[in-house]
């Protein structure tokens, strides 16, 4: 086994490891990194987060497909498990953001949701995936329950996305709109819907979604 | 004349028909709605639709059964009515074919997705469309499996009907165009899926939907270099386009359509028609064509 000499090659390896989908190596790293009193913060955002970010991008250009980015994703959701509790106890505070995300009522089309959701949960966001076919009430209530700092909303069909409208609405009626971010997801979404809604935004994958999440939350 | 007789007379250019969904919708049928639904609930529709595209010039149309599969339904807490849904939309098609053109039983994609993107097994795939074959086959001369990301869902589908049924079967992936060549979005190359599905010995190999007709011109001249099967095209309309009222448009022009399936014939292609977004005046154009151009 190659044994990493810098701080760098470490993360370097463990970036390969996700890239390569290697299960063992990256769990095996990630225990290391704990036994070994890493700077977990720094292994996760260098190293894992560096990983997931190639998978991105290789799967952005077309050289890596669904299985891959899921398989990726769950890879690092496991390696995330090991390392959250120690990084919290840490007292490091290390918590990017929680988002609430489901698929719209009457929609029951999940499999972007789903993507969206274990990319964000692969890059530190807790996250609470509610499914598909979910009424506007119950994201609001789930979202206020566990102080989301993000409300996710998908639809693929144009008939559903009016209840992405409604969960907004609904969050004025209540008066408290500027508790969360609402971000908008699913093909028919665009711009023009974006401002309709008077939502906080949209991504047209899953990979641009981490971005518009981390770019929200940094406001 | 049977799927066969077609097949084998080399001059013969096979016309299918066009979209179903999107002339649903045109019907004002809400896009929300499982359209393998309105075969029970509002059968005249789906009755004209057929006949819209049988008229027009159609050689053989597909039942509206697209998501009429076990797990699909399930989806759609429907599954109980997998039967009453598969036999209906028989009976719809009936009543619109005429004497001399055929009936294709079609079979579109689960929904479920196997390890690791979704749960779902081989074995779950297989049963689910077998349980709709068994609805269907006293009344169609063929079948097309269409608009499939992944191969192993195909071949299960292609086994389900090879258990029940000896009728010609055209399997239709969906491709995306990517910098390395044509792909599903599960990762299945062109060629790798062309081989899978020579080995299970369909009769015509497909590819539908999401390509536009421009791209399936391309990927046209690809499968005639990969297989020496038959091949059927079925693109789609050009891109998508939501108006302000959240409606889908497709605006390609039925000539610049038309013009690409003629491209595609002389690269081989010997069954034609069209997926989302085209209609029964695109079928009408291309009979047109198919009158006064041949290979």
């Amino acid at each position: 086994m190659k044994i990493a000499v810098s701080l760098e090659e470490f993360f370097d390896e463990i970036a390969d490891s996700i890239v390569d989908l290697n299960e063992a190596k990256a769990v095996e790293l990630a225990k290391r990194a704990i036994n070994e009193k890493f700077d977990l913060l720094k292994v996760l955002e260098n190293g894992f987060g560096e990983g997931i970010r190639r998978i991105g991008i290789l799967w952005e250009n077309g050289d890596l497909f669904l299985p891959e980015l899921m398989l990726g994703g769950n890879i690092m959701q496991e390696c995330m498990n090991l390392l959250l509790p120690h990084l919290r106890s840490d007292n490091k505070g290390y918590s990017p953001g929680t988002v609430v995300i489901a698929t719209i009522e009457g929609d029951i089309h999940s499999i972007g949701k789903t993507i969206v959701a274990t990319m964000l949960s692969a890059n530190g966001y807790e996250v609470y995936d509610l499914g598909a076919d979910v009424s506007a009430e119950k994201i609001i209530e789930v979202a206020l329950e566990k102080k989301a700092d993000v409300i996710g909303i998908s639809a693929l069909l144009t008939t559903t996305m009016v209840g992405q409208k409604k969960v907004i609405e609904l969050l004025k009626e209540k008066g408290i709109r500027e508790k969360f971010k609402v971000i908008l997801g699913g093909a028919p979404v665009n711009e023009t819907w974006i401002k309709q809604c008077e939502a906080d935004g949209y991504a047209e994958n899953a990979i641009n979604s981490i971005k518009l999440v981390k770019k929200l939350l940094s406001k | 004349m049977s799927f066969q007789d077609w097949l084998e007379n080399d001059s013969k250019i096979i016309l299918f028909d066009g979209g179903m969904g999107t002339e649903i919708f045109k019907r004002g049928l809400t896009p929300g709605k499982l359209p393998d639904l309105i075969n029970i609930e509002s059968p005249e529709i789906i009755i004209d639709i057929h006949k819209a595209y049988y008229t027009a010039g159609a050689d053989m149309c597909q039942t509206n059964t697209f998501g009429a599969s076990l797990l699909n339904l399930k989806n759609y807490k429907v599954d109980s009515k997998i039967q009453e849904i598969n036999k209906k939309a028989l009976l719809n098609i009936k009543e619109a074919c005429p004497p001399n053109k055929l009936i294709i039983g079609d079979l579109g994609p689960s929904g479920a997705f196997k390890p690791p993107v979704g749960k779902v097994t081989y074995e779950e795939w297989r049963s689910s469309y077998r349980e709709q074959v068994k609805s269907l086959e006293s009344g169609v001369d063929g079948w097309h499996i269409e608009t499939i990301s992944d191969i192993d869902e195909m071949l299960a589908a292609v086994e389900a009907i090879k258990q029940i049924s000896k009728k010609p079967i055209i399997g239709s992936m969906t491709y995306k165009n990517t910098k390395r060549g044509y792909y599903t979005i599960m990762g299945h190359s062109l060629e790798r899926c062309v081989k899978a599905l020579e080995d299970a010995k369909v009769t015509v190999i497909g590819a539908n939907c999401t390509l536009g007709s421009q791209q399936m011109v391309d990927l046209a001249k690809e499968l005639a270099k990969f297989t020496e099967l038959p091949f059927s095209v079925k693109p789609n309309a050009g891109k998508p386009r939501l108006d302000d009222k959240q409606v889908v448009h497709y605006d390609q022009p039925i000539a610049d359509f038309v013009k690409d399936i003629k491209e595609m014939i002389s690269w081989g292609a010997k069954i034609v028609g069209g997926c989302c977004g085209t209609s029964p005046e695109t079928i009408a154009e291309i009979r047109k064509l198919l009158t006064i151009f041949k290979r």
